[in-house]
């Protein structure tokens, strides 16, 4: 199976290659990636009717092998889709940072650690590709656009320490069941508490490649500071791809979490509390790039919750909406990128009204948005509805579903407030005076927004005909009747109630404190500043709203930051390791050598050189001796 | 009772290939960094002294014969450390030698009572320690595998001796103590879960507070000596526990520990000649000074913590597979270490190479010696094929018959 060596080895080759040959880069490039593509869609169509694995090598009781299904499949077909179009946008857009030659090197080994992951059909084989990507994930972030070594370090800090742990989960899996290849004949029911423990400790690693809370935080710290298609990349695209595979993998390949009700619910947890959380968050954001950043955290909750679920439609949901994810939020980053590439500026208050001008972005980035926000034609719509009948459907299991219900369905109404207030602050409203030259973005960069934007169309309106049936019905069996089947009431109610809450809001926010502003007197005219309403005062009554604004504040101070805790708590044992038992330890060798002087010192004294002293010395030896022989 | 008694296995190979690879590089990059003429004979002198006799312990039987080397290499040691006959570097020297002597004289008497109860100093027929003899060797292994209670002379010793032999240090000189416990407890005949127990215990703790103190120093020098600590844990750990995937983990860990912090060493002793300073505090942006040397201590910075394409993956995997075969809790220990040793590597090597203001522009820099840098950059190309290819040395090293 030759194909599977290409997938691994094209990127790296056409990567390294452009890297020691700069005059051909591009050629090389575009070969590495355009022929991972080529046998990317060969495999999968490949990986539709056959199952495959086979055994590269084996020692010491590992079998490194591999192993294709459908899932497979699908994400390397993304995982190729994707490499290729953030190649493309990057042609032009990183074009002039002084370290492109190794962002795409970093690009291409990201794609080869990607496919490696997917590919592998043993943990710890996984693990190696899995580790591998950390490695390039550091160096691609260290190629920002600003001094972005501060993210790397913090990327690579969080990455890492969640590697370890899973590095711990698949050792114990490894020891106790001697062998830890995927998938299993009969899954792992949870009988004992090693499971259990294991389970956690992979699903760590898996939900921090995911980017859930409380191991997202090195996202929107690397927002600003890294280009957009970075970002579109990894946490966009390629960690989402990933990490729902592992999590996938483990919950229903390996284990099957469907049959212990508790960590069903812990997963369903971590996904509503990311989702509320993370959407506030992003509401509040002032700058686009970390806006999408914190959005792109938050749409992984609903990944999580869907898995969690257990039930068929809700899992096929996840993978539907992660699909979707990578699709639009890499619209979204993309046509960041592309505003900011114009206008040297992603600060929201600083943008406005370039939709005349960049009709191409705005077209694409307004899809991608009301796509995301789940608005019912578009993609997103479809599997944010899977998603909720599935829990839904858990209403005989869990008396408590509806709060997940509730969660996920308040986190679509943030979602659907950001969006706006991103689109409006970017494309719609007055613009600055200093905007008025902008062009529409290179072919090269619109390119890729605009494909994807029409990818999100077509898999909204085609859901059923095109990806639900090619993509995801493959890979999980669902009752594909069950789709579709509208539950008019209980959304509609929902929506209002969601509705209501904003009404809430905005009384408590504003009714009750008026805002303060210079009385209008006619005829003048105002200055344009205050004329002008930006996108970043939609939502300013918010801030008065005590419970978000501390959420937000308790956020921005990094409250939510496991990056903070880790290094305070290393921080406070290393401070006792060194100053105390280090010391401690130092102190006593000093003891032991001044005893040493001391003594000496002593000896020295009795040897005052008189033959009387030493006649003495003599004298009592010689009764100590004879005491000694006496008794 | 003593002749020449010498056999080769396959970890006989494998280390001394591994030394006097070490060796070699050590020897390259004195070129240009030991300058003093005639002084300089000393340096060599106790290079090949140090070579010598780390491949006489890897391939002896003779426990007397084994001894004799241990003794040699504290011997060159001791010379090493105060090659600058400053007053530190002779007080380091001193402290070195009494230590480690004084930690031999014991060790001797664990052989003689060793002898005294098998009639035999070769290693494979020994039938019985008895576990005072077992404890009295053991205060040598721990001295010279410097591990946490008996660690008090490797950072000055660090601090004093020239970077050139410091590699040589770190690769060969503290790896002995490890090779000896190996060879005469692990793959030998004694069983004494208590003691292994208690061996494993005492590298778990070594190791996490060692790396502690490493992520607390400022000193590169410092920092280098507790990561040294820090990583000899992790071996000790692995020949504790035993078992196929702890002795071989244990052997691949030497290959990847020796490769990255000898590299590291010299890497430093670089960065020390080109800027004069060897704190933390006075220095950051090197990145501008020499980008080469900042992608290949990148490199064995990351063999160092364990990330895929270096060897140091593999051998820490292996010691926790170890570690976690024998008890969970341990492989526990193991993994806080190594998280510990993700951070210090990772704030060592920002505050080096990247730093949050350029204060580089107040130091004077000369331009870095190019055999330092190659010689650095050869070390951490090592470790990258022996990761790739890892395949090679663990085959190997399984073949060995464990």
């Amino acid at each position: 199976m030759n194909e599977i060596y290409y997938l691994i080895l094209l990127p790296i080759a056409g990567g390294l290659l452009g890297l020691l040959i700069n005059r051909l880069r591009s050629e090389f490039n575009f070969l590495g990636f355009f022929l991972t593509l080529f046998f990317s869609v060969r495999f999968f169509i490949a990986s539709q009717t056959k199952i495959l694995s086979f055994n590269l090598i084996s020692f010491a009781g590992i079998n490194f092998r591999f192993y294709v299904d459908n899932l497979t499949g699908l994400i390397i077909l993304f995982n190729g889709i994707f490499a290729f179009l953030i190649w493309l946008y990057s042609l032009k857009a990183v074009s002039k940072n002084p370290r492109e030659r190794f962002y795409y090197v970093y690009i291409a080994l990201t794609l080869a650690g990607a496919n490696g992951v997917v590919l592998s059909g043993n943990l710890i084989f996984l693990l190696i590709f899995w580790n591998f990507l950390v490695f390039s994930l550091y160096g691609l972030l260290l190629v920002g656009k600003k001094d972005s070594t501060f993210a790397a370090r913090k990327a690579l800090t969080i990455i890492g320490v969640s590697d370890f742990v899973m590095l711990l989960g698949i050792v114990m899996l490894f020891v106790r069941l001697g062998n830890v290849d995927f998938p299993l004949q009969h899954r792992l029911i949870f009988t004992q508490g090693w499971y259990v423990v294991s389970y956690i400790l992979i699903a760590v690693g898996a939900l921090a490649k995911l980017g859930t809370m409380p191991l997202h935080t090195w996202i929107p710290e690397s927002a600003r500071v890294v280009p957009a298609s970075t970002l579109a990349f990894i946490p966009g695209s390629l960690d989402k791809l990933l990490g729902f595979y592992l999590l996938f993998r483990i919950s229903y390949s390996i284990f099957d979490i469907s049959k212990f009700g508790g960590l069903q619910v812990l997963l369903m947890i971590i996904g509503a509390v990311t989702i509320v959380f993370m959407s506030v968050m992003a509401l509040l954001q002032k700058e686009a790039q970390r806006l999408l950043a914190f959005s792109t955290v938050s749409q992984a909750g609903y990944m999580v919750l869907g898995l969690g679920t257990g039930m068929p439609i809700a899992i096929a949901g996840a993978l539907f909406h992660m699909l979707n994810n990578t699709i639009y939020k890499s619209v979204l980053f993309l046509g960041a990128g592309a505003v900011e590439y114009r206008t040297k500026t992603s600060e929201l208050d600083n943008l406005g009204g370039l939709g005349v001008k960049m009709p191409l972005t705005f077209f694409s980035f307004l899809i991608a948005g009301l796509a995301i926000s789940g608005v019912p034609p578009l993609n997103g719509f479809y599997s944010k509805w899977m998603i909720y009948q599935g829990i839904i459907g858990l209403a005989d299991r869990f008396p408590l579903w509806f709060v997940f219900l509730i969660c996920a369905m308040f986190g679509s109404i943030l979602t659907l407030a950001y969006n706006l207030k991103l689109v409006h602050s970017i494309f719609l409203g007055r613009r600055p005076d200093n905007l008025d030259k902008v062009r529409e973005a290179r072919f090269e960069m619109v390119t890729p927004s605009f494909i994807l934007a029409l990818a999100c169309i077509v898999f909204g309106i085609f859901a059923q005909a095109v990806p639900l049936k090619y993509l995801v019905a493959p890979v999980i069996r669902f009752d594909v009747s069950k789709l579709g089947f509208w539950v008019p009431g209980l959304a509609t109610i929902l929506i209002i109630v969601g509705v209501l809450i904003g009404l809430l809001v905005y009384l408590f926010g504003t009714a009750w404190r008026p805002r303060r502003s210079r009385v209008f007197i006619g005829g003048e005219i105002l200055e344009t500043d205050e004329a002008s309403i930006t996108g970043p005062n939609f939502y300013s009554s918010l801030h008065n709203l005590d419970l978000l604004e501390k959420t937000y504040q308790f956020g921005e101070g990094g409250a939510f930051d496991f990056y903070n805790y880790l290094i305070g708590i290393a921080g406070g044992l290393a401070i006792v390791f060194k100053d105390v038992i280090n010391r401690i330890l130092t102190t006593i060798y000093e003891g032991i050598g001044r005893m040493v002087r001391v003594l000496g010192t002593f000896i020295s004294l009795l040897h005052t050189g008189e033959l009387y002293n030493y006649v003495g010395w003599i004298f009592l030896g010689g009764i100590i001796i004879l005491l000694i022989l006496v008794f | 009772m003593i002749g020449f008694d010498f056999f080769v296995d396959r970890f006989g190979i494998f280390l001394t290939l591994l030394f006097g690879f070490i060796g070699l590089m050590s020897f390259i990059y004195a070129l240009v960094t030991i300058k003093e003429k005639g002084h300089r004979l000393e340096y060599y002198l106790m290079l090949l002294l140090l070579v010598g006799s780390g491949i006489g312990i890897a391939l002896t039987y003779n426990l007397l014969l084994m001894f004799i080397f241990w003794e040699i290499s504290t011997f060159a040691i001791w010379r090493a450390v105060a090659y600058y006959r400053g007053d530190q570097e002779l007080a380091a020297g001193n402290l070195t030698f009494i230590l480690n002597f004084a930690a031999a004289t014991i060790m001797l008497l664990g052989i003689l009572m060793v002898y005294l109860d098998n009639g035999t100093f070769n290693i494979f027929e020994i039938r019985a320690i008895n576990d005072t003899a077992a404890i009295f060797i053991l205060i040598g292994v721990l001295t010279k595998s410097v591990t946490m209670p008996l660690h008090i002379w490797l950072a000055p010793a660090y601090r004093a001796v020239p970077a050139a032999i410091g590699g040589c240090l770190a690769g060969i000189g503290e790896n002995l103590g490890v090779i000896v416990f190996m060879r005469l407890f692990v793959t030998g005949t004694f069983f004494s879960p208590p003691f292994f127990n208690t061996v494993a215990w005492i590298a778990v703790a070594s190791s996490i507070v060692a790396g502690g103190v490493a992520l607390r120093s400022d000193n590169l020098r410092n920092l280098l000596a507790f990561s040294t600590i820090s990583q000899l844990g992790f071996i000790l750990l692995a020949f504790a526990v035993g078992g196929t995937f702890g002795i071989v983990g244990g052997m691949l860990y030497i290959l990847a520990h020796a490769l990255a912090k000898s590299g590291l060493f010299y890497g430093v002793g670089v960065v020390e000649d080109s800027t004069g300073s060897d704190n933390l505090k006075n220095l950051s942006c090197l990145l501008r000074v020499s980008p080469a040397l900042a992608v290949a201590m990148a490199f064995l910075a990351g063999s160092i913590v364990g990330f895929f394409p270096m060897i140091g993956f593999f051998s820490k995997l292996s010691v926790i597979v170890g570690a976690v075969q024998q008890s969970t809790a341990s492989g526990v220990g193991a993994i806080i270490a190594a998280v510990f040793t993700l951070l210090y590597n990772t704030r060592f090597y920002h505050e080096l190479f990247f730093g949050d203001e350029c204060r580089s522009a107040k130091i004077k820099f000369k331009r870095p010696s190019y055999t330092g840098v190659t010689v650095v950059f050869i070390l951490a190309l090592i470790s990258l094929l022996c990761g790739i290819f890892f395949y090679k040395p663990m085959s190997y090293l399984l073949a060995g018959g464990v």
